[in-house]
């Protein structure tokens, strides 16, 4: 047994971290904007 | 601040020496010390990045920024999450499979052993000083808040942190770091909660009154090249700062090439980006929310204690009658902020449209008076009054409740205390690395490299202490540290991006980078007036172009010298 992550492994949460990076920035600026289509006079 | 504050503090600073000095067990080699054998785990050294890069001054700058202006900063992280996929494309994988200690040590393979000294000297030069002003922007409000001596209060952030970095290498900042994020992520999220809690109107009327006043305003698409703030130079500026500052700035470097693996590598620099943007809105938002929370609550005409007791003592009958004044404005801004709530709560368009009308001409004559106050605290004591670092302070230390006073107090210190650690262990990686055993002992022993390195730190952090006691009366805290940043990094990105040009040559690469910098020079001290975050695109850009037309022309010279001696 190998405590070294498998290279497959590794991608595999490359790519998900991925998406779920992107997922959170567009949520974010669209909460952001929003907040300022609502709120902003 | 009561005992119980005061207990909060002492376990925290207790806490974190003894876990960072325990972490030394087992550094034995410069490659842990520095390196942490390239064992640590991707979520760590993420935690670790966003820690390095959140510092005080995001918890007292950034919040009264907030408070003052809205949330029109957070435009400035934009460029942060493409930043991070672009890096992970190219430079991660460039750096962490050369093995290297230091992000330059992988420019002399490239070009030479110059562009590799200059560029490190840059990165001391400019992170040998923002270090300083790191610690330089907590310290300043706690002497001001608490009337301690600057030297004591620098000395509660430095001394600490500069024993178990120096002891622990980067196994202690990493895992103090994972901490210290926890720490601060928490007060952030309590101190949101119990501002709603306190807060006399609902959450929605809330948002309405810092609306109308234009601080829930996060996107200007204007393209005013003078503006620090708009989608454009956040989106543009904000992506070429980010690639310097996360691809060639040792402090970011360091972190990510003690991941496991190039994927562990890419992996924690996105879980950085993925918590960056609304980390800062929610800061941000914290400052917003104290912004209305004194709508209700009567705030101070200066909010810098030492400015407001000099303008008091030195000129009481001009102070008196603005502090009257204001007085009489706040209380009308209050009354039209009720009438805001009264007229929404009855569902009335137009009476709530014209209620917002009156609040937004009440907060104009608040901000007015503020103002005066400003320009006559600026001529009393000969110093602009920085009033935004401490609406936070004053917030914290007069209306939360007792205990969240101290973990608050406490996350400030952690902010400073994980970014002054990266640094200090970049800065004596760099030292050691990129000077010592590259011109002065390049064959010695591991046990004397690992001497030297501690005795680095022990000296950067010594540099620190004494740069922050100077570096107390700069404008606006968060703006200068990446200002000063922003006069190099564009230049060094512009290098490692000609390091990726397989036509790019070394007498390129070192010209252009003193081009680079003089580009820079010009546009910061003169013509054309351009805001700082462009500082960056034009650095790398110029760097690249000349760097490119000087490579062509050494390939050219090299052809022409090689077909002569055919």
């Amino acid at each position: 047994m190998s405590d070294t992550p498998q290279p497959d492994h590794d991608s595999r949460l490359f790519r998900r971290t991925l998406l779920r990076v992107m997922a959170m920035q567009l949520a974010t600026l669209l909460l952001l904007w929003l907040l300022q289509i609502r709120y902003t006079r | 601040m009561r005992a119980l504050d005061w207990v909060i503090i002492v376990v925290y600073l207790v806490y974190v020496l003894v876990d960072g000095v325990r972490r030394a067990k087992g550094t034995r080699e410069i490659e842990g010390y520095f390196l942490a054998n390239r064992s640590l785990p991707w979520w760590a050294v993420g935690l670790s990045v966003m820690a390095t890069q959140l510092s005080a001054i995001t918890l007292i700058g950034t919040t009264g920024q907030g408070a003052t202006d809205g949330l029109r900063f957070v435009q400035f992280y934009f460029g942060l999450p493409l930043a991070m996929v672009i890096l992970g494309a190219t430079l991660v994988p460039f750096l962490h499979g050369a093995r290297v200690f230091t992000a330059y040590e992988y420019l002399e393979r490239r070009f030479d052993a110059r562009t590799r000294s200059l560029t490190s000297f840059l990165f001391l030069v400019a992170r040998g000083m923002s270090c300083g002003t790191i610690i330089a922007a907590p310290a300043v409000v706690f002497s001001a808040i608490f009337g301690w001596g600057l030297l004591w209060s620098v000395a509660l952030m430095g001394v600490p942190t500069v024993i178990y970095t120096m002891i622990g290498g980067v196994q202690a900042v990493t895992w103090v770091d994972v901490k210290q994020m926890g720490l601060i992520v928490f007060a952030v999220i309590a101190v949101i909660v119990t501002l709603f809690v306190q807060l006399p109107v609902a959450p929605d009327h809330a948002l309405a009154l810092a609306g109308a006043t234009g601080r829930l305003r996060a996107f200007d698409f204007s393209l005013d090249l003078t503006n620090d703030f708009t989608f454009w130079s956040g989106l543009i500026g904000g992506t070429f700062l980010m690639l310097s500052y996360f691809g060639t700035d040792q402090s970011q470097v360091q972190r990510y090439i003690t991941a496991k693996s190039v994927d562990q590598a890419r992996s924690s620099l996105l879980m950085s980006a993925y918590w960056k943007i609304p980390l800062q809105a929610l800061i941000l938002l914290m400052g917003v929310l104290v912004f209305v929370f004194f709508v209700f609550q009567r705030p101070p005409l200066l909010f810098n204690p030492a400015q407001e007791q000099a303008v008091r003592a030195t000129e009481p009958a001009a102070y008196g009658m603005l502090d009257e004044r204001y007085r009489t404005a706040l209380q009308a801004r209050a009354t039209a902020a009720g009438a805001v709530a009264a007229a929404r709560d009855r569902g009335d368009p137009e009476a709530s449209a014209a209620s917002l009308a009156a609040f937004r001409a009440r907060e104009a004559d608040v901000g007015a008076l503020r103002t005066e106050a400003l320009g006559l605290a600026r001529r009393v004591t000969g110093t602009s009054a920085q009033d935004v670092n401490y609406v936070m302070p004053y917030f914290v230390l007069h209306f939360l409740p007792v205990g969240l006073i101290g973990i608050f107090v406490a996350a400030v210190l952690a902010a400073a205390m994980s970014s002054i650690a990266a640094e200090l262990n970049s800065l004596a990686t760099v030292t050691v690395i990129d000077f010592y055993r590259r011109w002065v002992r390049p064959e010695a022993p591991d046990a004397h490299y690992l001497l030297v390195s501690k005795a680095a730190t022990g000296f950067w952090g010594l540099f620190a202490c004494v740069v922050a006691t100077f570096a107390a009366t700069l404008g606006s805290l968060i703006v200068v540290v990446n200002r000063f940043g922003s006069f190099f990094y564009g230049s060094i990105l512009g290098v490692f991006l000609l390091a990726m040009i397989p036509r790019a040559r070394a007498t390129g690469a070192f010209f252009g980078l003193i081009a680079g910098m003089a580009a820079v020079g010009v546009v910061n001290f003169g013509a054309p007036s351009v805001s700082w975050l462009w500082h960056n695109v034009i650095g790398a850009v110029t760097v690249v172009a000349v760097g490119m037309v000087l490579s062509g022309r050494a390939s050219a010279e090299v052809g022409t010298r090689n077909a002569e001696q055919n």
